[in-house]
């Protein structure tokens, strides 16, 4: 942010634009620089979903569109769904049923601010990064919620009931999982958490002691609970709720559901890379070209790794959901923080 | 409380035995084919589309006779030596690819192909007309190899 503030400076030169300007049109650049991430990744995961599907299940997956294994496949799927109509349900709540969307996209992109990519490269350093990107992403459940009372539809509001209880139940391992890192890093900056990381592979949090590999596994499963997903994706169940709590939506309406699930999806990774994976961090010594692309290629092994589970596990039932929420991430979850607070006094030196 | 481990235990490992199980489906080649590029290599005796050789049918009708579901219509004009086939036309929306013509048939003319897919946006596109008005074929043997037409070799009586 400041190197894009300072970039828009020189370009008018020093001293023509007000700080205030300054900082909006930096604030701006970054929001596009986000919005743009956002769309890429929900365009290269649907088709990598639709890809290691197919694999998964011994077939090809889309192979016909821009010649080489249907890579323009997720641009047709784009066009086709600009051109659908936009239809809202007589008995919808038109005004909440417009919003919910928004809510669900901008509650994705308002924690993408605080993603540390590369040194320097976050949008804002905020002190308490690890807190508000909690904070910002569960205003999804409020989206959830908002789209499925508005639509009027018996199936929307069991997804949205579901889609929120669940969400708000797996926030609570999901944030127990991080606290650990929090004691170690002694801080909730992200950018301090990814450089307390620094400087080999046995820095990594994940791997600095067992109660955090646990934690890690315990948040990595809770975050596929918190983006809806199978084996957790109760508040959409195909084959249950139609859709869940987006069955009444179609055309652009829809795309913002598929685009805010999908940078969720990601957002997720990359909360997983920063906190748990090192970051920008890599084992190889002497190699040290954009860093950037480094956490970008673990938050897209863990993307693949969400797929992965996805299309092996069946969908667990609503009293399974909440016993391994309430009755065994959140206690163990909790042995865990413990046991690295243990870990700590007894192995780490403070510095 | 021993269970309760042996229970979250049983679940981790048994999702990375799943995990495990589709990795190896990624790994393995897909069993589809891309369709119209690739195809199936279909059975010698496989039951297609009905196909009429004109060249070589003499519009005897044993064919129109056999079949169960009379889809296939024949028409004849003139007696003898002048006997044309003016029409001989296949209804698919009826046939149920029997394969009971074929076995009548004195000439073989009239054979099951290996066309499958012949996907059309009209029902009425589906009845085959193998032979047009404008150019009928002679049934006489006479007339037949007149004009070059296969006749078929005369059949010996083995008593």
């Amino acid at each position: 942010m400041e190197q894009v503030t300072a970039l828009f400076a020189r370009i008018a030169g020093a001293g023509t634009l007000s700080p205030q300007l300054l900082l909006w049109l930096g604030a701006l650049t970054m929001a596009l620089i986000m919005a743009l991430v956002m769309a890429a990744c929900a365009i290269v995961f649907t088709w990598a979903e639709r890809k290691v599907a197919g694999f998964i299940q011994s077939r090809y997956g889309p192979m016909r569109v821009g010649r080489w294994h249907g890579i323009a496949q997720p641009i047709a799927d784009m066009l086709k769904i600009l051109q659908k109509e936009d239809i809202i349900p007589a008995d919808a709540d038109r005004k909440f049923f417009i919003l919910a969307p928004f809510v669900l996209f901008i509650g994705s992109l308002m924690a993408w601010a605080a993603i540390p990519f590369a040194p320097g490269f976050v949008a804002a350093d905020l002190d308490m990064g690890l807190l508000y990107i909690f904070a910002a992403s569960s205003l999804v459940t409020i989206g959830i919620l908002m789209s499925g009372w508005a639509s009027n539809n018996k199936w929307s509001l069991y997804g949205a009931a579901r889609g929120a209880a669940q969400i708000v139940s797996y926030e609570i391992p999901l944030a127990l999982a991080v606290v650990p890192v929090v004691l170690y890093a002694g801080s909730l900056n992200m950018t301090d958490i990814v450089v307390a990381q620094q400087g080999g592979i046995w820095k990594w949090f994940a791997l600095r002691n067992p109660f955090l590999f646990v934690s890690f596994l315990i948040y990595f499963l809770a975050s596929i609970a918190e983006v809806n997903r199978t084996p957790f994706d109760l508040p959409e169940t195909e084959s249950e709720l139609v859709a869940g709590y987006h069955t009444e939506y179609s055309g652009m309406r829809f795309a913002f559901f598929f685009l805010a699930e999908y940078a969720n999806l990601f957002l997720v990774s990359c909360i997983a890379t920063a906190v748990f994976l090192g970051g920008w961090g890599h084992p190889v010594p002497g190699l040290n070209f954009a860093p950037a692309l480094v956490f970008l290629a673990k938050a897209v092994l863990l993307v693949l790794a969400q797929i992965w589970i996805r299309w092996t596990l069946p969908r667990l039932r609503v009293d399974q959901l909440m016993h391994v929420c309430w009755k065994v991430m959140i206690p163990l979850a909790l042995v865990c923080l413990a046991g690295s607070g243990v870990w700590m006094l007894a192995f780490v030196r403070f510095a | 409380m021993r269970q309760y481990f042996a229970d979250i235990w049983h679940a981790l490992m048994s999702t990375f035995q799943g995990m495990g199980i589709t990795i190896k489906h990624v790994v393995k080649k897909p069993v589809t084919l891309q369709y119209p590029d690739e195809r199936w290599v279909l059975p010698e005796r496989f039951r297609g589309f009905v196909h009429l050789d004109t060249n070589r049918c003499n519009a005897c009708l044993q064919c129109a006779k056999a079949c169960p579901v009379s889809c296939i219509y024949i028409d004849t004009e003139g007696k003898g030596v002048d006997r044309y086939m003016t029409r001989y036309a296949v209804d698919f929306n009826k046939c149920i690819w029997c394969g009971l013509c074929n076995e009548p048939c004195p000439t073989n003319a009239i054979t099951m192909s290996h066309d499958y897919d012949h996907a059309l946006y009209f029902r009425q596109k589906l009845v085959y007309e193998f032979v047009s008005p404008e150019r009928p074929i002679p049934t006489h043997k006479q007339k037949r190899a007149e004009m070059g037409f296969f006749v078929e070799e005369e059949e010996e009586d083995h008593g």
